[in-house]
C-alpha cells in the first residue's frame, strides 16, 4: 500500500484542480454548437489534436497492458505496442482523406462513401457499435484505475472505477470536446513527466541502465534484450510469423479507417484539425509521442523485471510499474504521481464519454430520430448521452477481470474480419456498401465458430492468435467479396462526389475517368510540362496537382513506418546506454526531417485548396444531416 | 471463465448495439420514404 502524507494528498489534489479546473474555462465556448461541442468548431492548430491523441492513447490501463508484455517478452513485446504505427501511413493517406470528407464520425462517413439505404443500415449499425466500443472502453479504463486504488490504498474496486471517472464527467458534460482537447494538453504535460521521473526511479533502484542489462543476463535472459528475439518461425510464444502479422495489421491498416479501434478516436481529432496539414500532423504527433512513451516505460519496465523477477501471476505482474511508483518515489512526489495517474485516467474517460456521445447525438438522435433539431437541444442530447454511457461503463467496467484479455480481445479479435473491408472501403471504387455491411454481420459469426464453437467441440483446435486472425480475415473476404460483386456498384454520382471531395488513394480509375469527362479534374493541367521537366522532389504545387496522389506521397509512407521503429527501438536501447540506439535515433530525426522537407509543401497547398471549398461540403454535410438533401447530382 | 466464452458474450452484446443502431436507421429509412409518397399522392 502507499504511504501517502498531507503534502501528497495536497499535490494530488493542486493536480486535480489544474485538470478540472482548466477544461471549465471553454464552458462557454462548448455551449455554442454542436460543432463545439463535437469538434471545438474545427479549428484546432496541430499539437492540440497530436496532445490529445497522446493523452488520450495513455490510459490507466495502458501501462498494465505495457508492463504485462515487456515483462513476459522483454523488448521483443515492445512490437505489441508497436500498433500504434497504424499512425505512420494513416497521417498522409486516411487522415487527409477523411479530413476532406468532413464527416463528423466514421458512421457519417458511410454515407458520403456509400448511398442509399445500405449506407444509412451503415451507418446506423457503426453508431450503435461506436456507442457500445466506447461504453466497454471507459468501462476497462476505469477498471484498471479501481485496481490501482485497490493496490494503493486498499480502497475496494469500486471507488476506483465510480469516483474519478465521475468528476471526469463533470467536466466532460460542461465544456464538451473544448474541455477534453484542452484537459488532455494539460494531462499529457504531467503524464509525461511522471512517466519520466517512474522510469527513472526504477533505473536508479537498479544502479542504472548498464546495471540492467548486466542482471537481465546474469538471470540467464539475455534473449530479454533483443527485440527480435523470436521462438521460431511458427513455435513457442513469439514466432516470426505472429511478430509479421503484428506488422501488417499495424502498419498496412493505416491505409484504411477502423483498422484499429483508436482510429475511431482519431477520427474525430482528425476532423477538430483546423486543415488538412494540422490534421495530417496531429496524428502523425501524437502517434510519434505515443511510442517514445513505450520505450521509456519499457526500460523502466526491464527494470522492475530486474527487481522482481519471478512473478508468475500476470494479474500480479501488470501492476509493476505502478508499483514502481508507489514504493520508490520519495514523500511528496507519490502524491505528484498519483495526480498523474489521475491525469492519465482523466484524459482517457473524457475522450471516450465526449466521442461515445458524439455518435448518439449525430449519428442516432440528430440523423434518425429529430433531424430539425436545434443547436442547443443537440448539445443537451450530447450531455445526457455523456451520462447514460457513464452508468453503462460502471456495469462493464465491474464484469472485467483481467485487463490484458480483454484487450486483447478487442484489438484483434473483434477487428479481424473487418480489417481488410475497412481498407477496401477506402481504396477500392468497386466495394460497396452491402460488402461493407456482410463484412460485419459475418464477423460475429465467424469469430463465434472459430475462437469458441468449433474448438468447443474438438472440430478445430485452439489456434494462436495469429490464425485465428488470417482465417477470421479469410473466412469474411469468402462472404463480403460475393456479396460486393453480386450487388451493384454505388451509384457514380455519388462516387463521383465522394472523389472529388476527398480524392482517395487507390483504385478509383472509372470514377476518375468519370470526373475528367464531367470536367471537374483538369488532366491537361496537371499533366502541364514544367520548364527544365518535373523535379525529383516537387516543392511548388498547383491546387490541382496538389489533389494528386504522387510519388512524393509515396516516399513518406515508405519512410514513415521506418522512423516510427527506429524512434521506438532506438530510444529504448538508448536508454539502455546501447550505441546502436543513437544511430536509430539520428536516423529517425534525420527521417522526421526529411518527412517535413518533402511533403510539407505538398501539404500546405492541398489545404489552401480544400479551405476554399471546405464552406461549401459543410453546408451540403448539415443539409444531408436533416434529410435535407443536397441534389445527388455533381455540379460542374 | 473461458476465454472463447468471454468473447462470445462480449461480442454478441456488441452486436445487439449495432442491431439496434441499423434498426433505428431502417424504421427512419421507411418513414421518411413513406412521408415522401404520402406528399407526392
Amino acid at each position: 500500500m502507499a504511504n501517502f502524507t498531507a503534502l501528497d494528498w495536497f499535490w494530488t489534489g493542486a493536480f486535480l484542480m489544474l485538470m478540472v479546473g482548466g477544461a471549465f474555462f471553454f464552458y462557454r465556448l462548448a455551449r455554442r454548437s454542436e460543432s463545439d461541442f463535437f469538434l471545438a468548431g474545427r479549428g484546432l492548430p496541430w499539437w492540440l489534436p497530436a496532445s490529445s491523441v497522446f493523452s488520450t492513447h495513455t490510459a490507466t490501463d495502458t501501462p498494465m497492458w505495457v508492463t504485462g508484455v515487456i515483462y513476459a517478452h522483454g523488448l521483443r513485446g515492445l512490437w505489441y505496442t508497436f500498433f500504434m504505427a497504424w499512425t505512420a501511413i494513416g497521417s498522409f493517406v486516411s487522415a487527409r482523406i477523411f479530413r476532406r470528407s468532413l464527416a463528423y464520425t466514421q458512421a457519417e462517413w458511410q454515407v458520403l462513401r456509400f448511398g442509399g439505404l445500405g449506407a444509412e443500415l451503415l451507418r446506423g449499425w457503426l453508431a450503435g457499435w461506436q456507442v457500445f466500443m466506447n461504453m466497454f472502453i471507459l468501462g476497462w479504463v476505469g477498471m484498471a484505475m479501481g485496481k490501482v486504488c485497490e493496490m494503493a490504498f486498499g480502497w475496494p474496486v469500486w471507488v476506483g472505477l465510480v469516483v474519478p471517472t465521475v468528476i471526469t464527467a463533470v467536466y466532460t458534460l460542461a465544456a464538451g470536446y473544448w474541455g477534453v482537447v484542452m484537459g488532455d494538453f494539460l494531462q499529457g504535460i504531467v503524464a509525461i513527466f511522471a512517466i519520466v521521473v517512474v522510469s527513472a526511479a526504477g533505473i536508479a533502484a537498479v544502479g542504472g541502465p548498464d546495471a540492467i542489462t548486466a542482471r537481465v543476463i546474469e538471470l540467464g535472459d539475455a534473449w530479454r534484450l533483443d527485440p527480435l528475439a523470436f521462438t521460431g518461425w511458427f513455435t513457442g510464444d513469439f514466432p516470426a510469423v505472429w511478430w509479421l502479422t503484428m506488422l501488417v495489421i499495424a502498419v498496412i491498416g493505416g491505409f484504411g479507417m477502423g483498422t484499429s479501434i483508436d482510429w475511431y478516436v482519431e477520427a474525430q481529432r482528425i476532423q477538430s484539425a483546423k486543415t488538412v496539414r494540422d490534421a495530417t500532423y496531429g496524428l502523425w504527433a501524437g502517434g510519434a509521442v505515443t511510442l517514445v512513451r513505450n520505450a521509456v516505460w519499457a526500460v523502466g519496465i526491464l527494470a522492475f523485471f530486474v527487481l522482481a523477477p519471478n512473478i508468475s501471476s500476470a494479474a500480479e505482474y501488470e501492476l509493476g510499474w505502478f508499483r514502481l511508483g508507489f514504493e520508490l518515489l520519495p514523500m511528496g512526489l507519490v502524491g505528484v504521481f498519483f495526480g498523474a495517474l489521475l491525469a492519465i485516467h482523466l484524459s482517457t474517460i473524457s475522450s471516450h464519454l465526449n466521442l461515445g456521445a458524439l455518435y448518439f447525438t449525430r449519428d442516432i438522435y440528430q440523423r434518425y430520430l429529430n433531424p430539425q433539431a436545434r443547436e442547443r437541444t443537440l448539445v443537451w442530447v450530447g450531455r445526457a448521452a455523456t451520462v447514460v454511457l457513464l452508468l453503462g461503463s460502471f456495469f462493464y467496467g465491474l464484469m472485467m477481470e483481467e485487463i490484458t484479455q480483454w484487450l486483447i480481445f478487442a484489438l484483434w479479435l473483434m477487428m479481424a474480419g473487418i480489417w481488410l473491408p475497412n481498407i477496401l472501403q477506402v481504396v477500392w471504387w468497386r466495394f460497396n456498401a452491402w460488402g461493407y455491411l456482410s463484412s460485419w454481420i459475418a464477423n460475429l459469426g465467424i469469430s463465434w465458430l472459430v475462437v469458441w464453437v468449433l474448438p468447443a467441440f474438438g472440430i478445430l483446435p485452439k489456434l494462436p492468435d495469429y490464425l485465428q486472425f488470417w482465417m477470421l480475415m479469410a473466412l469474411g473476404a469468402a462472404i463480403f467479396i460475393p456479396a460486393t460483386l453480386l450487388t451493384k456498384p454505388e451509384k457514380m454520382d455519388q462516387l463521383v462526389r465522394f472523389y472529388m471531395m476527398t480524392r482517395p488513394l487507390g483504385w478509383w480509375g472509372p470514377v476518375r475517368r468519370e470526373a475528367a469527362r464531367r470536367g471537374l479534374i483538369d488532366e491537361k493541367s496537371i499533366d502541364a510540362s514544367e520548364p527544365g521537366g518535373r523535379p525529383l522532389i516537387r516543392r511548388s504545387w498547383t491546387a490541382e496537382q496538389a489533389g494528386e496522389w504522387t510519388r512524393e506521397d509515396w516516399i513518406v509512407i515508405v519512410l514513415s513506418p521506418l522512423v516510427f521503429a527506429f524512434i521506438l527501438f532506438g530510444l529504448t536501447k538508448l536508454l539502455l546506454l546501447q550505441v546502436s540506439g543513437l544511430w536509430l535515433v539520428l536516423a529517425a530525426i534525420a527521417g522526421a526531417a526529411a518527412i517535413y522537407w518533402v511533403i510539407d509543401p505538398k501539404l500546405r497547398a492541398v489545404s489552401e485548396e480544400f479551405e476554399t471549398t471546405q464552406a461549401k461540403y459543410l453546408e451540403e454535410l448539415e443539409r444531408s444531416v436533416r434529410w435535407d438533401d443536397a441534389s445527388s447530382t455533381v455540379e460542374g | 471463465m473461458d476465454r472463447g466464452l468471454v468473447t462470445l458474450i462480449g461480442m454478441s452484446i456488441a452486436y445487439v448495439a449495432s442491431l439496434l443502431g441499423m434498426g433505428v436507421a431502417w424504421w427512419a429509412w421507411r418513414k421518411r420514404h413513406r412521408d415522401n409518397d404520402e406528399g407526392n399522392q
